[in-house]
């Protein structure tokens, strides 16, 4: 068995005094997507910051593709082959959206093979295609999940890490997020997926870790998606 | 504890006030014209302080208080048979009327504080960049007026003829009693609440302190003391608008960060160590003898090797010699005074 | 005050273009290192002084123009990235307030550094005197670095606009500017873009003291200083947060300033600082974005 494309070992993430995350241990392999969920404040997205190497971890070890990413910086990491959806999309809103996406190059390890990858993300995501002239604060808030996405996309990663892609979206432009995941997923991507929607998420996910209070509390299988009991004891203990 | 505590906070840099001019006593005249040079930065590093130190905003203009307060107490305080060699085209108010030294030194506090007053009013807003950038554009309107406007001082001419009466008595009371009111005013609500918007802003509003009024008295109170102590400055030697300018504003705020910007003890150390450095370089510079060796420094040397140490001291050890804590007896306190000033 | 008649020539309207355009250029380089660092840089007028004096060192050695020139660029560089190094990387993330005081430091002590160097006299940088010579066009009397100056500037402008939005590194850059963290995020490297910045100022301050020099062949300590203080003043009120309303605004004083310089006769124009500090208050504290910007763009805290 190879090893996991990323690997999370007991990492504990401190701002300041407070201890966000503590001894949280996962893994993400190919073609797998896992999901990441909780209560707000549960230290999610400081996880997926402690992966990308935009804050310190100050215990435990990220590996990806078995060589230690901890204390490298975000573009280091990147060129790693791990790219990040922040959340609320952070996209460049004065730069227009294909400027937005050859920023997005710069998380590449190799130049080559750029067009054909902008090409694929075309592919998935046509309404991005169709404005690529237009300065990226002009779209719709669906569309520039879809440009987040993308950009991150762009990088060629194997590992993809998603912070609440859904956030603020209108339920269809959830639907559509969700597709494109599973999408990705099958194109053998390894894919972090934190979110606030417990539910649809345990639904997609190969399996999802709930995080309350910087722990590791429970992990459920897409068979319990229906069983809201489940969830909420989850979420409370 | 706590009483000793805080009597220790004055005491302590009151002592060394004290220390300096006691050096000060037993020194040759020529020497002793040092000390009572760095007794005088006391008393504008600690008005500095006041503001900066309290509030977290650093404000490149304060010389301008010095200067307005050395004009104050310049222009009235000479003889009234003396005023038109130099200042021939005087106000008829200021020319014929000549007020005791002491007067003038109370005049230069209250103008300073009158002109903190006018300039805090809009500027007390801004922070950070915004606040350095109009300060300094103070600082340049002052120099700038001064030395234009002859009709209230001696413009481009040098002060002369005033009194000099700033002696080593006269510094050292003056460098004390600006310790004495920065103590006080610490002490007060005033000077905690503003600290707190230093460490928290919103959190200290949240509590209903209003940052603006607060960074206004600071403000006021500070252009007293500088205007105080410019009253001092021109009683000592000849003023004019060059040395109230941005060489002063320099030297002065780097005594206060290589001290420690955010306490009074750091204020007053930093006055006296950096002055007392400077004050060896210019006699080095002059020629000396050390350890047997005659050294003779080129000049320029002290104001180079001055801001090497304040650069170095910003890039490495921004809380300064002190640490911007006060003088205390306790080790290792846990409460942490300084966060705002650097990080 | 009386209302001074304004006597505007030719001449006197090439060199507030001329000298609109060098001050335009040092906003260009302030504006640059801010964008990415959010660090207003005091010393860059010592940058410009030190050119000089690399300039006016070639001259006083009789060495051809070319090689001042080319020992220009090497000192600004050098210590441009010298600068770099030993103080905006220990700055970064500091507080506001111990950055300006650092730079502020930073530029009095290497002021004070070239004092004790060579001496409050000054040198004489003259190899490009000729360049102060007035041509006659069309009958009327310009001095040819007016026209070098303004054609300068304008090829530089030319030349950074295309590299912003033409190059990776450009792209980079203004990225850096807007939202630093995710651009990092991305996988800028943030180090390069730093150093591309500071070396695209430092040439910019190279270029400028070449051309400061013509017309103040004069060399001494505080070279430039008063320029800088303008330039300041002009990108604060043009808009600090946005390179275009920087440079407008350093084009704007230096244009004014050239153009008042030669019109107002001596008496008039003493307290020109004053008015225009006051200027710039009154715009950090009603419209802190400059007044070139749209509001909503503010760089400037406020209570």
């Amino acid at each position: 068995m190879s090893v996991p494309l990323l690997v999370v070992e007991d990492l504990e993430v401190r701002h300041g005094a407070v201890t966000a995350v503590h001894d949280l241990s996962l893994e993400v392999d190919r073609g797998e997507i896992v999901g990441l969920i909780g209560p707000n404040g549960a230290g999610k997205s400081s996880t997926l910051h402690a992966i990308m190497g935009a804050v310190r971890a100050s215990a435990g070890d990220v590996r990806v593709r078995g060589e230690s990413v901890v204390g490298k910086r975000p573009e280091a990491v990147a060129r790693k082959g791990v790219a990040l959806v922040p959340e609320g999309r952070r996209i460049f809103a004065d730069l227009t959206v294909d400027e937005n996406l050859k920023l997005g190059l710069a998380g590449r390890r190799t130049r080559d093979g750029s067009d054909d990858d902008l090409a694929r993300v075309y592919d998935l995501f046509p309404a991005v295609e169709e404005s690529l002239r237009r300065k990226a604060g002009t779209l719709s808030g669906g569309q520039q999940q879809q440009l987040a996405i993308a950009r991150a996309l762009v990088a060629d990663p194997e590992v993809l890490l998603l912070d609440e892609p859904s956030l603020g979206l209108a339920p269809r432009m959830v639907d559509v997020v969700f597709e494109t995941l599973a999408a990705i997923r099958d194109r053998g991507l390894a894919v972090l997926l934190v979110e606030q929607r417990a539910q649809r998420t345990v639904a997609l996910a190969d399996r999802s870790h709930v995080l309350a209070n910087g722990q590791q509390r429970l992990t459920l299988g897409p068979e319990s998606a229906g069983d809201t009991a489940a969830l909420v004891s989850a979420y409370m203990a | 504890m706590r009483r000793l505590d805080a009597s220790l906070q004055l005491l302590a840099p009151l002592a060394l006030v004290a220390l300096a001019s006691l050096v000060g006593t037993l020194v040759s005249t020529s020497t002793e014209t040092y000390v009572i040079n760095a007794l005088v930065n006391v008393a504008i590093v600690v008005a500095l302080y006041v503001f900066i130190g309290n509030s977290g905003v650093v404000s490149f203009g304060h010389i301008s208080f010095v200067a307005v307060g050395a004009w104050a107490a310049g222009v009235l305080s000479m003889p009234v048979q003396e005023k038109p060699a130099i200042m021939p085209h005087l106000f008829g108010l200021l020319g014929d009327h000549t007020i005791g030294n002491v007067w003038s030194l109370a005049l230069a506090a209250a103008v300073g504080a009158a002109y903190a007053l006018v300039v805090g009013l809009p500027l007390m807003r801004l922070s950070g960049l915004a606040a350095g950038i109009a300060t300094f554009g103070v600082l340049e309107i002052t120099h700038n007026v001064l030395r234009y406007w002859e009709r209230i001082g001696p413009g481009l001419n040098t002060f002369s003829a005033v009194p000099e009466t700033t002696g080593l008595r006269e510094a050292a009371l003056g460098a004390g009693l600006a310790v004495v009111v920065a103590f006080a005013y610490r002490r007060l609500r005033f000077g905690r609440l503003l600290s707190a918007t230093r460490e928290d802003s919103a959190a200290a509003r949240a509590v209903g302190v209003s940052v603006y009024r607060q960074r206004l008295v600071a403000f006021v109170l500070s252009g007293a003391i500088a205007g105080f102590a410019g009253g001092l400055l021109v009683h000592m030697l000849p003023v004019n608008t060059e040395s109230v300018y941005l060489d002063l504003t320099f030297i002065t705020l780097a005594m206060l960060v290589i001290g420690g910007a955010t306490s009074l003890w750091g204020a007053v150390v930093g006055a006296l160590a950096v002055s007392g450095v400077d004050s060896f370089l210019a006699e080095a510079e002059n020629g000396i003898h050390l350890f047997g060796r005659s050294v003779d420094l080129p000049a320029g040397t002290r104001i180079v090797v001055v801001g090497a140490l304040m650069a170095l001291v910003l890039i490495l050890r921004p809380t300064g010699l002190t640490g911007g804590r006060e003088f205390s007896v306790r080790l290792a306190r846990p409460r942490r005074l300084l966060t705002k000033f650097a990080r | 005050m009386t209302v001074a008649l304004l006597n505007i020539d030719w001449q006197t309207l090439a060199d507030a273009t001329g000298l609109g355009g060098i001050y335009a250029l040092m906003a260009v380089g302030i504006g640059l290192v801010f964008g990415v660092l959010r660090l207003v840089n005091f010393a860059y007028g010592q940058l410009i002084m030190a050119g000089a004096y690399a300039l006016a060192f070639a001259s006083e050695r009789g060495w051809p123009v070319s090689i001042g020139i080319v020992l220009c660029f090497a000192v600004v560089l050098t210590l441009s990235l010298l600068m770099d190094r030993l103080v905006f990387r220990p700055l970064r993330g500091q507080t506001p307030a111990v950055m300006l005081v650092t730079t502020f430091a930073v530029a009095f002590l290497l002021q004070s550094i070239a004092l004790l160097w060579f001496g409050p006299l000054g040198k004489i940088a003259s190899s490009l005197a000729t360049l102060n010579q007035p041509v006659t066009i069309s009958g009327v009397d310009i001095r040819k670095i007016a026209i070098v100056a303004t054609a300068v500037a304008a090829f530089c402008l030319l030349v950074l606009v295309l590299l912003l939005e033409r190059t990776r590194v450009g792209l980079h850059m203004r990225a850096a500017a807007m939202d630093f963290s995710t651009a990092e995020l991305l996988g800028v490297r943030a180090g390069r873009v730093i150093s591309a910045a500071v070396l695209v100022s430092g040439v910019l301050a190279a270029i400028v003291a070449v051309m400061l020099t013509v017309q103040n062949p004069l060399v001494t300590p505080d070279f430039a200083l008063r320029d800088t203080i303008l330039v300041l003043a002009g990108v604060v009120l043009g808009g600090m947060n946005r390179l275009v309303s920087a440079t407008l605004g350093g084009f704007a004083i230096g244009f004014a300033s050239g153009l008042l310089g030669g019109a107002l006769p001596t008496n008039q124009s003493q307290y020109l600082p004053s008015f225009l500090f006051a200027a710039v208050i009154l715009v950090l504290l009603v419209r802190p974005g400059g007044l070139f910007t749209r509001e909503g763009h503010q760089a400037v805290e406020r209570v």
